[in-house]
């Protein structure tokens, strides 16, 4: 089981403070490793390879720019003294940004040196097609319509019978050639449907209730899936990928849906959650920037000047799970007091490069899971103690396996627990 | 057994044939089949049973080919988000609400930025966490689509830079030349208004603010002037007083404070078997009032006649305390009169007499009378008076002069429309079309602002900034809850009207730094708990409402600054406050006693001159409508009155007597034919209904100030004008509004209309379910009034209630009660208007009222009764036949008054659950009876079958459908005020009180994520919290120590019971008998109308 759910409340803050201790440990422990990791471990959050600025410049053909390399290696390791000794460019490059750049005393020459060479030998990755991408990394199967199918194989079936019925036809009159018989008369193909029914009508009256039988039985499910969407997968204003986010990159869920434990929804993320990485990240590594310009977009940010200046767009999302709205559906309960995985009710996120819904969301299903779950936290909770004492007493004389304390034996199945 | 006699309804009391096969009926007319083919009659119609068939078909194979489509749903997040905003998380930020009438401390819940519902704030010392309808239902007017956008000049829209400019150069030359500018508004309690005021005079210096309510206590204020040399409403204290002698005050609904005055007054009569005490209330009044309702003992008096009753009180005070008498007349009264000063005079300090006329003579002698009974100080603080009515008649009458002799050059109407509210006899209109520049800050077109050639909205009060001082000593802040609704770049946008004034005086700072800047010099140094600005602003603002140590004179324009007063006890707006009462303790009563001798004689004098006429007319305030401020508001329209139970119209109350004398319809049910009479005072004449009312003083009539609004807002244009308007009626006597008239002409005009009245609709046949009893009997027996019902069994007479067919089911968790203490409530309506924004209660309109189809989920039913019964009969020696006809007349005339709030009673063995074929109502193991509205296919088998009759049908899609416009739901505006935790039903389901179930889930899951155990009190029903006198207690009863289960426990063999326990349907809510501290037994038994048609058989058979 996944556990980053599981998290304690400050989760986000513990995340952050943990990135952070990794940095420094990472920091000290950097030796002859390559020159990528430490780049971007120590120089991504400030600075892109390419020659957009972040915090600091761009870093595509800095050697080119700084006097020397000598130079690098004193302005990465102690910026300030530099600047201070009143060397014209580290003066000059001191105001590219009102925030001064950390001095990284612990980088060795070599580790500096391994950086420049990532630098040089970068080279940005030419953008994928978006369509092909997301082919590439989640094998979608084109769905055959059924219909077709239906059509070919009823096509297919007639061919067969016109072609029997040919050759019955001319082996009998081969036949009846032989035996110096009469060609036997041509027959209509409705004359002889009708004269094969009234020969078996017990067959015929056996395939009819059966053709009606399937009929209904299939006309029930279809009806019985109206408003069931199952599968549902629109395609977002932005090619998201939560593979990429939640997957690859292993942002936890509530990094972006912070409701889902302070309220009942969880919340799609506003621009300015998205903005707190992307202000970094312009550049995806399966779109490259044309889907993350469409955040640039919305939160009215100018990656070339690194400001918020145009006016602001709100995103429009499509939403991918929908209840009806008698539904009260409450995340906060499910994730923070029953301490539900995510993956439960929205399934496998972390390999989903367009959000899809993969359970059916009815109330059956809600009930079902209702009928087998107990809340994990029931007895370590003061809030249930009373219901929980008087539970245990009631279900105490039951066979063991029927003992458990189940969502519904709490009285989770009851109509206005959901409809109100 | 049956002694005691309730009724609904005169028809209920008469028990017409009418009547009985109304009740009997679920619903008062046929299904309106035609309804549903919307716009063509079935019988006239072309379409025949094949087509019918053919459409239906299509159409079904259409809707379900439709729903096979996935819908989008759109998911749009903010671009940034508020730190404070979680979505799906309401947000609460403390508030007030002033209208310049009611005042209330509030906190208004937000959902997303939008606010959805008003509750009261519990850190208030004025309100106390008390709200009433009006304040409820003021969220609404928020969304109102009448509102202005923008500024208009002569008609049109203009910009705010065109007005300034315009207005700005115009007054600069005004004042230049010396012209006339006035500042016209309602009373203004706010500080930094005042301030605003201040500068912008400063700036004009030829400007003067006049000071006008729309129902005035001037008359209070000059007696107070006369008595005691300050010109002020005092505060009062009704919780202090054991006897209250209410001469037309109806304090617990209109006067001065009333949200005040009801937390107060039901303090001190709150009984239990430990404290078996109330105060005992005496009202004189002409209306049956909501207060009169509620009084010990009412004495229904002529208008006229009122004045006569304080003189005469205070003879027969000043007869037991030692005084000099006053020139009195003899009044019907008067033995009554005696009783009420015996027992004044017994609780010298400890009483109070008020007077709700606005005759400066009635109150000089009623401050003669509480000066006599060393009330001053005690009961009302003169000290710390009230400043929530400013109003100043004799001034506005001189503005009125000014303007029509042309002297006034500019005239600012902020928060009042006196072209609506003044009497007809001032002319207002005529003379406000003589002043040049005519300004109106008013929020929409209303009748004031239709004849200014400049508006420019303020911002409604959830928008603005602004700060209160009710009453002395007390602060309270409002702040937005909302960005304003209508600002650029979609609409010009209003303002606020300080913030106009102020670019006006040329001050850009905002009213927000200006509000600031009062309170850092004027507010900050009174107190002294905390040492930082910032820390004691972000406290006050948190806290919504402070109180702080007191100064000179109370009002800001003096702030303190002497350094002993700074020492001074401070008080402090924590709850560990110290008790108000400790901090007077500076107060010398000598100086209160300091009473300039009035010659009482003289006033006494001119009392007795009255004239009384044949017919007096009374004016008076609904409770829903008030003042008429928010009469386009569909919510207080809906809101049934608490004594006539009429919606949606006022009307001429008259005697039943009386009417059936003069040959009026007294109306078989309410909403058939009333006569519509021509009532004319002094030359102008209106058209209005007339109903009986029981309790009405003969010879007087009544008529609800605060309809006819023809400018209130679109509400007008989809139902007609609501009412006429009664301001026209108001008289200036001696330089006072008078409401009411002692020369009234009244012609049948032999025309009918109709108007909507709840009274009977969803009747309990004269089931027994109202349960009273007086404070003698209840001293000795705290059962008493409240017996038992029996059963004969095989097993012998059992108690009803211990019999059961049924097996008792679990209830493991929570186990959810109410129980509503009849003796607590006044039947004022706020948890009516409350129930409706919380559960998102449809308005119907007047058509449907009329066929009962009103939606309320809560009702709150009036029953009246009698004094008579059969030992007062046996001690009068009166026979059988005379006895019933006596229970009937005497109580026609003055009948005793019963409010009992009904909603579903969630009965563990309920009726209406067994007979759903779908299951759309069953029972959870927490004791509520659910309703599924998306599994309804509305049968109603359940509304036929539960007697209680708590049960609504939604018979249109109230929320679609364009017959039903009026509704709020149906605006784009309208629709930000729902609940989003609740669904808003549609057509063809049933729907009934959930008990608040989206606040018990709420509060369930808080307690489930803190991880503890569910505190009691942590969840309040809606009704519950927005009740004034904490008559509604709602709470776990398998806690232990919650509030309801020991409330039930100590009054299991007292006060407590269940409404037709007998049924065995056991409910959830329970009712605590109502005491009446009044001599008269009220035995065991009660009546039934069932038993009284019984006795019309008698009748017939003799």
């Amino acid at each position: 089981m996944d556990t980053i759910y599981k998290q304690p409340k400050k989760q986000i803050l513990a995340k952050f403070s943990l990135l952070i201790l990794s940095f420094f440990l990472s920091i000290n422990s950097v030796s002859a490793q390559d020159g990528e990791k430490i780049f971007k471990q120590n120089c991504a959050v400030c600075h892109s390879l390419g020659s957009n600025p972040i915090v600091g410049p761009g870093l595509q053909g800095v050697i080119s720019r700084v006097p020397s390399e000598d130079w690098m290696f004193k302005w990465i390791q102690n910026n300030e003294a530099l600047i201070k000794s009143g060397e014209a460019y580290a003066v000059k490059v001191s105001t590219f940004s009102p925030a001064a750049m950390p001095s990284f005393t612990s980088l060795a020459d070599g580790d500096i040196k391994a950086v420049i060479k990532y630098i040089k030998e970068y080279k940005e990755p030419a953008p994928v097609a978006a369509t092909a991408a997301s082919g590439a990394t989640a094998p979608v199967e084109k769905p055959t319509n059924p219909l077709a199918i239906l059509i070919g194989v009823l096509a297919f079936l007639i061919i067969i019978v016109a072609i029997l019925r040919a050759v019955r036809y001319s082996l009998k009159n081969i036949q009846n050639a032989k035996k110096g018989l009469q060609n036997e008369a041509k027959v209509g193909v409705w004359k002889e449907f009708k004269n094969t029914v009234n020969a078996h009508k017990r067959t015929t009256a056996l395939v009819i209730i059966f053709l009606l039988g399937g009929g209904l039985s299939s006309g029930w499910y279809a009806l019985k899936g109206i408003g069931v969407y199952e599968g549902y997968q629109p395609t977002q204003p932005i090619a998201f990928s939560h593979k990429i986010h939640a997957g690859d990159n292993a942002i936890d869920c509530q990094y972006c849906h912070s409701g889902a434990e302070r309220s009942k929804t969880a919340g799609i993320p506003s621009v300015n959650v998205c903005m707190n990485c992307h202000k970094g990240i312009s550049k995806g590594p399966v779109t490259g920037k044309t889907e993350i310009a469409k955040i640039y977009e919305a939160a009215g940010w100018d990656p070339d000047k690194g400001a918020y200046t145009k006016p602001q767009k709100p995103i429009q999302w499509i939403k991918v799970h929908n209840l009806p709205d008698f539904v009260f559906f409450s995340h906060q309960q499910h994730v923070k007091v029953g301490q539900q995985d995510c993956a439960t009710c929205h399934g496998d996120v972390k390999t989903m490069t367009t959000a899809v819904q993969v359970k059916p969301l009815t109330m059956v299903w809600c009930i079902d899971c209702h009928r087998a779950t107990e809340v994990p936290g029931m007895q370590s909770n003061p809030f249930y103690e009373k219901l929980h004492k008087n539970l245990t007493e009631k279900f105490k004389n039951m066979p063991y396996d029927q003992r458990k304390i189940t969502v519904d034996r709490m009285g989770g199945i009851e109509c206005s627990k959901c409809h109100y | 057994m049956a002694t005691k006699k309730y009724w609904k309804g005169l028809e209920e009391l008469n028990n017409s044939s009418e009547f009985v096969q109304n009740a009997q009926n679920e619903f008062a007319e046929q299904i309106p089949v035609e309804n549903f083919s919307e716009t063509e009659n079935l019988e006239t119609s072309g379409t025949n049973r094949r087509d019918f068939l053919k459409f239906l078909g299509f159409s079904v194979t259409a809707a379900s080919l439709a729903a096979c489509e996935t819908p989008v749903n759109k998911a749009i997040p903010y671009v940034v988000k508020p730190e404070e905003i979680i979505p799906g998380v309401a947000n609460w930020y403390a508030s007030t609400y002033y209208d310049g009438n009611d005042y209330a401390s509030i906190i208004v819940k937000t959902r997303e930025g939008r606010p959805i519902k008003i509750e009261g704030n519990d850190l208030s010392k004025v309100t106390m966490g008390g709200t009433n309808a009006r304040v409820q239902a003021s969220v609404l007017s928020l969304y109102d689509s009448s509102r202005l956008t923008g500024p208009t000049a002569n008609g049109a829209a203009t910009s705010w830079g065109n007005t300034d400019l315009e207005i700005g150069g115009k007054l600069a030359a005004i004042a230049a030349k010396g012209g006339a500018i006035r500042i016209l508004s309602s009373s203004i309690i706010s500080p930094s208004t005042k301030d605003v005021i201040a500068e912008f005079s400063a700036k004009y210096p030829t400007t003067k603010h006049v000071t006008y309510d729309a129902v005035s206590f001037s008359g209070m204020s000059k007696a107070n002037a006369q008595t005691f040399g300050q010109e002020v409403i005092p505060s009062y204290n009704f919780s202090n007083a054991e006897v209250i002698v209410s001469i037309g005050a109806d304090f617990l609904a209109n006067w001065i404070s009333p949200i005040e005055f009801s937390k107060q007054y039901i303090k001190n009569r709150k009984v239990s078997k430990e404290h078996a005490e109330m105060s005992k209330h005496f009202q004189f009044e002409s209306n049956l009032s909501l207060t009169g309702a509620n009084a010990d003992e009412r004495i229904p008096v002529k208008v006229s006649e009122q004045g006569k009753v304080a003189v005469n009180l205070y003879n027969a005070v000043a007869k037991i305390v030692g005084g000099s008498s006053l020139p009195s007349s003899a009044l019907a009264c008067d033995a009554i009169i005696a009783k009420a000063a015996k027992a004044l005079a017994e609780n010298k300090g400890r009483s109070l007499v008020i007077s709700g006329s606005n005759d400066t003579n009635i109150q000089l002698v009623v401050n003669g009378i509480n000066d006599m009974l060393e009330n001053y100080g005690k009961t009302i603080d003169i000290e710390n008076p009230t400043y929530t009515h400013q109003g100043d008649d004799a001034a506005f009458t001189d503005l009125v002069a000014e303007m029509a002799s042309g002297k006034v050059d500019v005239i600012i109407t902020y928060n009042t429309n006196p072209v609506y509210t003044s009497p007809a006899s001032l002319k207002f209109a005529e003379a406000f079309q003589k002043v040049g520049m005519r300004i109106s800050f008013a929020d929409r077109v209303d009748e004031t602002a239709a004849l200014s050639q400049y508006v420019c909205p303020d911002l409604n009060y959830l928008e603005s900034w602004n700060d209160y001082n009710p009453k002395k000593a007390h602060y309270s802040l409002a702040q937005p809850t909302i960005t304003p609704l209508f600002t650029k770049p979609r609409h010009e946008g209003t303002r606020q009207a300080q913030d106009t004034l102020l670019i006006w005086a040329g001050n850009h700072d905002g009213y927000l730094s200006f509000i600031q800047k009062t309170w850092m010099e004027k507010v900050f140094p009174m107190q002294g708990k905390y040492m930082v600005f910032s820390d004691f602003w972000n406290h006050s603002l948190h806290d919504g409402a402070i109180e702080v140590g007191k100064g000179d004179d109370g009002a800001l324009a003096t702030p303190v600054s002497d350094s002993t007063k700074v020492a001074a006890p401070v008080v402090v707006s924590s709850a560990k406050a110290k008790p108000v009462k400790e901090v007077k303790s500076d107060i010398t009563p000598e100086l209160i006693r300091v009473i300039q001798k009035i010659n009482l004689s003289d006033v006494a004098q001119k009392i007795n001159s009255v004239k009384s006429g044949e017919l007096e007319l009374a004016l008076y305030e609904k409770v829903a409508i008030g003042n008429g401020n928010q009469a386009n508001n569909p919510w207080l329209q809906e809101l049934p009155d608490p004594i006539s139970k009429i919606t949606w119209d006022n009307y001429v109350t008259m005697s039943p007597k009386e009417m059936a004398a003069k040959g009026y319809s007294l109306m078989k049910r309410q909403d058939r034919k009333a006569t519509l009479l021509n009532v004319t005072v002094n030359g102008t004449t209106i058209k209005l209904p007339v109903i009986p009312q029981p309790g009405q003083a003969e010879g007087t009539m009544g008529i609800a100030l605060g309809y006819g609004r023809e400018k209130a807002g679109t509400l007008s244009e989809k139902t007609g004008v609501v009412g006429k308007n009664a301001y026209p009626f108001v008289q200036i006597i001696d330089g006072t509004m008078m409401y009411g008239a002692l020369s009234v002409t009244v012609e049948n005009t032999n025309e009918t209309t109709s108007i909507a009245g709840t009274q009977i609709h969803h009747t309990l046949m004269g089931r027994e379910i109202v349960r009273e009893t007086n404070l003698e009997n209840y001293k000795k027996n705290p059962k008493s009034g409240n017996a038992d019902e029996m059963m004969v069994t095989h097993s012998g007479i059992k108690k009803a209630a211990t019999i059961d067919l049924w097996n008792e089911f679990d209830r493991p968790g929570n186990k959810w009660g109410m129980t509503i203490d009849l003796n607590s409530c006044i039947g004022c309506g706020s948890c009516v208007v409350s129930c409706t924004a919380e559960n998102n209660v449809a308005v119907v309109g007047k058509a449907e009222v009329m066929k009962t189809r009103e939606m309320h989920w809560l009702r709150i039913d009036r029953y009246y009764s009698s004094d008579m019964n059969k030992e007062v009969a046996k001690e009068d020696g009166v026979g059988g036949m005379e006895m019933y006809l006596e229970m009937e007349n005497p109580a026609e005339e003055n009948p005793k008054v019963v409010f009992q709030p009904i909603m579903c009673q969630h009965c563990n063995h309920a009726p209406c659950e067994n007979v759903c074929p779908v299951l759309a109502t069953n029972h959870s193991s927490e004791g509520l009876n659910m309703m599924i509205y998306n599994r309804c296919v509305g049968t109603r088998y359940c509304a036929n079958n539960c007697p209680f009759k708590v049960r609504r049908f939604n018979w249109f899609n109230y929320n679609e459908n364009p017959d039903f416009a009026l509704n709020p739901t149906q605006d784009d505006l309208g629709r930000m005020v729902l609940n989003p935790d609740v669904v808003v039903r549609s057509r063809g389901v049933m729907e009934k009180c959930s008990m608040c179930v989206q606040r018990i889930q709420e509060g369930k899951l808080d307690a489930k994520k803190l991880e503890a155990p569910l505190k009691d009190g942590a969840i309040k029903t809606a009704c519950q919290q927005s009740c004034p006198t904490n008559a509604i207690y709602f709470g776990d009863l398998n806690d232990e120590q919650s509030e309801i289960t020991l409330l039930r426990n100590r009054e299991a063999e007292g006060r407590n019971y269940f409404i037709l326990e007998e049924l065995g349907v056991k409910p959830t809510v329970s009712y605590l008998t109502k005491v009446r501290n009044c001599e008269e037994t009220i035995e065991e038994g009660k009546k039934s109308s069932g038993e009284h048609a019984d006795v019309k058989e008698e009748k017939a058979k003799a």
